[in-house]
């Protein structure tokens, strides 16, 4: 057994220089700090998005992309085809996890400045893939057309017609016509399931392999350490290892997330029937949501909302060019100002959140 | 009239009193309208000195103008002196109204004497525009007679109780006329009429039993289906309970007055008072409008089965319908009352305390029907135990998170065998209920199964999840063990 | 032997029973995550969703002057074919007391078994307890096939 093993890996080894790979792995190393556990975070996202895949793969069997039958479609799947109610359970959980622990690594990396000379490539490739994991959400809550969705998406692109100039063309090229109708719902599941997974893959990749080129960042106060004392462990098998573990205890969560808080359908979306109550985006929009109610309908001649869309607009830019413009810590002095951003913006979002949660 | 006449003596008395006075006023001065016309012995001036306005004073001028105290024909019958002549159409009751609408005015001859009498006539469906298009389709001398006006309470009036059918019936009696407004209206009311209990007293003279006016109202009438008529569906118990409920007034009449306050209370009163159920009758539906009676005994089933049509004819052609006859029993009303019809309980059915058949079926007395409803009432039961097994199951399906559309959609089908149940009970024929109630079990027992699967589905789930977590978490324990040992260090 | 070759065979042993502990644990975990995929691929019995409209079935399963009966999300609908080319589809809740009605053909009307419910073709009450008309749906032809939607 063991032998047979031995020979087939063997023949691989011949043909694609695995030996190499492992080589490479291997001398490869992390380093062992304080602060190594935020080094975690960018792998359970890659397990996050793996199983998004491989669920959403999965309910691409079943579902039906129009607005008549993408409702019952999901029903269906769920009352009718075995683990069907696992398989959309975890796809609900999976993404809201997987936004939450990109939130952390995003976070862990600005604080840490890890986005300096030389990574800003990895850096940028990762807000960009943040953008789009915002968009997977709010394109794939639509996908059930059911009554929350509906007004969630309706509302949701009525924002993205705030925007000056580009917002009303915009608004039209989202919803595929002047409302939310069917066509929208062939569109968001187009962008779900084709546009944004292919951009997505393209990005994870070049940014997977600017990881492993570069290797792990090290925290900026370790720089004047000496080399001898400072603590690293082999990137293969140890880290790896460490990884997969952690990987299966989320699991484990998200098993039992799934089975005890199954994701709900709702009613069908009904284009004539008045709004709910509270109809909310998802929790990760929130607190966008919540500041554009927060603000006054007139500032300085220009719309509220227009203004709250513009100064978020500006910060996602400029957030996205933190390497850019940060240029001590590109020298490796300490830059407390980008504390201080990095601060305000985690207090911001989680007060925001909050409000918005409690006010539903 | 439709108000109570009580108070009459009173009136009368009131009356006579300020008579003497008018009429030793009236004499005194000295009318040459009257006493000249009176000359010409026409019938105007023959009928106005019988005439309720005479005798209170009025002149001829007081409504055709002119100056009755000028014996100068010319000059008494000139447009300078405001003659106007013969009113017509609107203006005649204008004329009536500039008197009868004051109340101050009207206050001198009495007091209780209403003032609104012309605003209600424009509101109703007299009020509107007649073929002619001239004016209103009735002016207050329609019914109350141009100049040999009586008071109401005046046996000679066209307005007294007993006179009243054929006053309206001058109109509504007239295919031809009525024709001309409401070719569907029918213009037989007053024959019906005459064929009700009401009617028949009413000929004899009694002015207390209703006649058109008690029901339509006099001055306000609407058509019946204008929801401000007191006949409009929803108002008739209102307006029969009028006299009906009140003791004082039905004294003379050996009838009951709790049948409104019984009505209230049944499935039909409350259909009609709570929801507004127009479907539901109310008091003219069984017992009619114009020939208004009580249905008689062989009758109900028809009465009852013009809505319950189903039962009727179930019943019609069961054994109980000749011994009902027979035993002069009123057929639906021997079991489900007759005002009080209470919802249709199972609790009817059967041989235990309660249950009607026991008032003619016992061990020892008719046993065969007494056999037949005991084991139709344990039909029942069982139905309903497995009814709401069937329910709870689902409820426990549905509550577990599982998906239960298909289930519910079937549980109609129990829902349907019980309903359907309470009508074929009617038959009275042991197999056709049994037939009804086997539709039910079967669909029972297939909810149950189909929900008890659906709840073990659902600790399917629960179990299922405690494997994968157990391998899972082995796992990772396995795993951590592995990395203790591969970073254990190397010497020993 | 020498102790440390003791130690060492030791070492192997307990490395290599982990070992298969750990090959235990990953094939239960391959079992436990393949097992629901190959479950939901499996094609359940019912292979159609159920939708808004619904495809009856071909126009000559339903003879003129026939009907039929089938579901409707959670409700059921009768279709009527009233003649060559006529159908007509109503909710098949009676509004009185939610029986299932049925097509009488003889008298031409929609009749509920429960308490003798009339409606006429039109789904319109004429005759005994139910309170309103029957809710109407929508009958399309396409490709010789009957398909009855919810009424806008």
């Amino acid at each position: 057994m063991e032998k047979k093993l031995k020979q087939i890996y063997e023949w691989v080894d011949n043909r694609v220089q695995l030996a190499d790979l492992v080589k490479f792995m291997s001398k490869k190393y992390v380093p062992v700090h304080s602060r190594s556990i935020w080094y975690y975070f960018g792998g359970v996202s890659l397990f996050f998005f793996i199983i998004q895949v491989v669920t959403g793969i999965l309910l691409l069997f079943y579902y039906k992309g129009s607005s008549d039958l993408a409702y019952e479609s999901i029903r269906f799947t769920m009352s009718k085809v075995q683990f069907g109610w696992l398989i959309r359970s975890i796809h609900s959980w999976s993404a809201n996890l997987f936004i939450l622990s990109v939130f952390i690594h995003m976070f862990s990396v600005y604080f840490e400045k890890s986005y300096r000379n030389p990574r800003e490539m990895t850096w940028v490739t990762g807000v960009i893939m943040f953008v789009l994991s915002l968009a997977f959400g709010f394109s794939g809550y639509l996908l059930p057309w059911n009554e929350l969705a509906y007004f969630a998406t309706k509302v949701g692109t009525d924002i993205v017609g705030a925007v000056p100039v580009v917002g009303d063309p915009l608004k039209y090229f989202l919803r595929g016509g002047d409302d939310v109708t069917g066509a929208t719902l062939s569109r968001f599941f187009g962008f779900h399931v084709a546009l944004f997974p292919g951009i997505f893959t393209f990005l994870l990749i070049v940014h997977l392999l600017l990881v492993q080129r570069q290797g792990m960042s090290e925290p900026m106060h370790l720089k004047n350490t000496a080399k001898e004392e400072k603590k690293t462990m082999p990137f293969f098998p140890n880290f790896m290892l460490r990884d997969l573990l952690l990987w299966l205890v989320v699991l484990n969560i998200l098993a039992i997330l799934a089975v005890f808080f199954p994701a709900e359908l709702g009613l069908k979306a009904d284009p004539l029937a008045s709004a709910p109550a509270g109809i909310q985006p998802e929790w990760y929009f929130l607190f966008m949501f919540q500041t554009l109610k927060f603000l006054p309908a007139h500032v300085f001649f220009v719309e509220g909302e227009v203004l709250g869309v513009l100064l978020f607009g500006l910060a996602g830019v400029l957030w996205l060019l933190v390497p850019v413009w940060d240029r001590k810590s590109a020298k490796g002095q300490q830059n407390r100002l980008i504390n201080y951003i990095g601060i305000f913006s985690v207090m911001f979002i989680i007060i925001l959140t909050i409000i918005g949660w409690v006010l539903k | 009239m439709g108000i109570k006449m009580n108070y009459i003596p009173k009136l009368r008395l009131i009356t006579i009193v300020l008579s003497i006075f008018i009429i030793q006023y009236t004499y005194a001065a000295d009318d040459q309208c009257l006493s000249c016309h009176q000359g010409l012995d026409d019938k105007p001036s023959k009928l106005f000195i019988e005439d309720v306005h005479y005798k209170a004073g009025l002149s001829c001028s007081s409504c055709h103008g002119g100056n009755s105290n000028s014996d100068d024909m010319d000059l008494a019958m000139s447009k300078s002196n405001g003659f106007i002549g013969v009113p017509v159409s609107n203006s005649i009751s204008e004329m009536c109204s500039k008197c009868h609408s004051d109340f101050d005015y009207m206050k001198k001859y009495n007091s209780n004497i209403h003032t609104n009498q012309f605003v209600k006539l424009k509101e109703s469906v007299h009020g509107k525009l007649a073929v002619n298009g001239k004016g209103m389709m009735l002016q207050c001398i329609t019914c109350h007679n141009a100049h040999g006006i009586k008071k109401a309470n005046d046996p000679k009036s066209p307005v007294y109780p007993t006179n009243v059918p054929q006053t309206c019936n001058k109109c509504h009696g007239n295919a031809t006329f009525m024709q001309s407004y409401n070719p569907a209206i029918s213009v037989d009311q007053l024959t019906k009429y005459r064929t009700s209990v009401h009617g028949v007293l009413n000929s004899k003279g009694n002015i207390k039993v209703a006649e058109c006016a008690s029901c339509h109202g006099s001055h306000d009438i609407f058509s019946a289906k204008d929801v401000r008529s007191k006949v409009y569906k929803l108002n008739i118990p209102g307006t029969c309970s009028n006299c009906h409920s009140d003791k004082n007034y039905m004294k003379d009449f050996d009838i009951p007055t709790d049948q409104f306050a019984k009505y209230q209370n049944s499935v039909h009163g409350k259909a009609v008072f709570e929801k507004q159920d127009l479907s539901a009758p109310v008091c003219n539906d069984c017992h009619g409008n114009h020939g208004a009676t009580p249905p008689g005994i062989e009758s109900i089933s028809k009465v009852c089965g013009s809505c319950h049509a189903l039962n009727a004819e179930l019943f019609s052609a069961s054994p109980h319908k000749k011994a009902f006859d027979e035993k002069k029993y009123p057929e639906c009303e021997t079991c489900h009352g007759n005002h009080e019809i209470l919802i249709a309980k199972d609790q009817l059915l059967g041989v235990d305390k309660g249950a009607i058949c026991l008032k003619c079926h016992s061990e020892n007395e008719n046993q065969k029907g007494y056999l037949i409803a005991k084991e139709m009432k344990k039909l029942t039961d069982s139905l309903i135990v497995s009814d709401s097994i069937a329910k709870n199951m689902v409820f426990q399906a549905e509550q577990k998170g599982m998906d239960v559309e298909e289930l519910k959609y079937k549980l109609r089908e129990i829902h349907q065998a019980r309903l359907e149940g309470r009508t074929i009970v009617h038959s009275f024929d042991e197999a056709k209920f049994k037939e009804v109630t086997t539709k039910g079990f079967k669909t029972s027992d297939t909810i149950i199964t189909e929900a008890k699967a659906a709840v073990d589905e659902f600790y399917f789930r629960r179990y299922g999840l405690g494997v994968a977590v157990a391998v899972i978490t082995f796992l990772i324990v396995m795993l951590f063990l592995y990395i203790k040992k591969i970073e254990k260090p190397k010497s020993l | 032997m020498d102790k440390t070759e003791i130690n060492k065979a030791e070492k192997n042993d307990r490395r290599s029973f982990l070992k298969i502990l750990l090959s235990g644990g990953l094939a239960g975990f391959a079992a436990i995550t393949i097992y629901p995929i190959l479950s939901f691929l499996n094609p359940p019995k019912q292979t159609e969703v159920e939708v808004n409209s619904v495809v009856v079935g071909k126009v000559d399963d339903i003879k003129p002057g026939d009907s039929k009966i089938f579901r409707f999300g959670n409700k059921p609908v009768i279709i009527i074919r009233i003649d060559e080319n006529n159908f007509r589809a109503l909710s098949a809740t009676c509004t009185h007391l939610d029986c299932t009605v049925q097509y009488k053909k003889d008298e031409k009307i929609i009749w509920c078994a429960c308490h003798n419910g009339k409606y006429d073709l039109y789904g319109k009450n004429v005759s005994g307890p139910p309170p309103r008309p029957l809710d109407k749906f929508n009958v399309a032809i396409k490709n010789d096939e009957l398909i009855v939607s919810k009424e806008a």
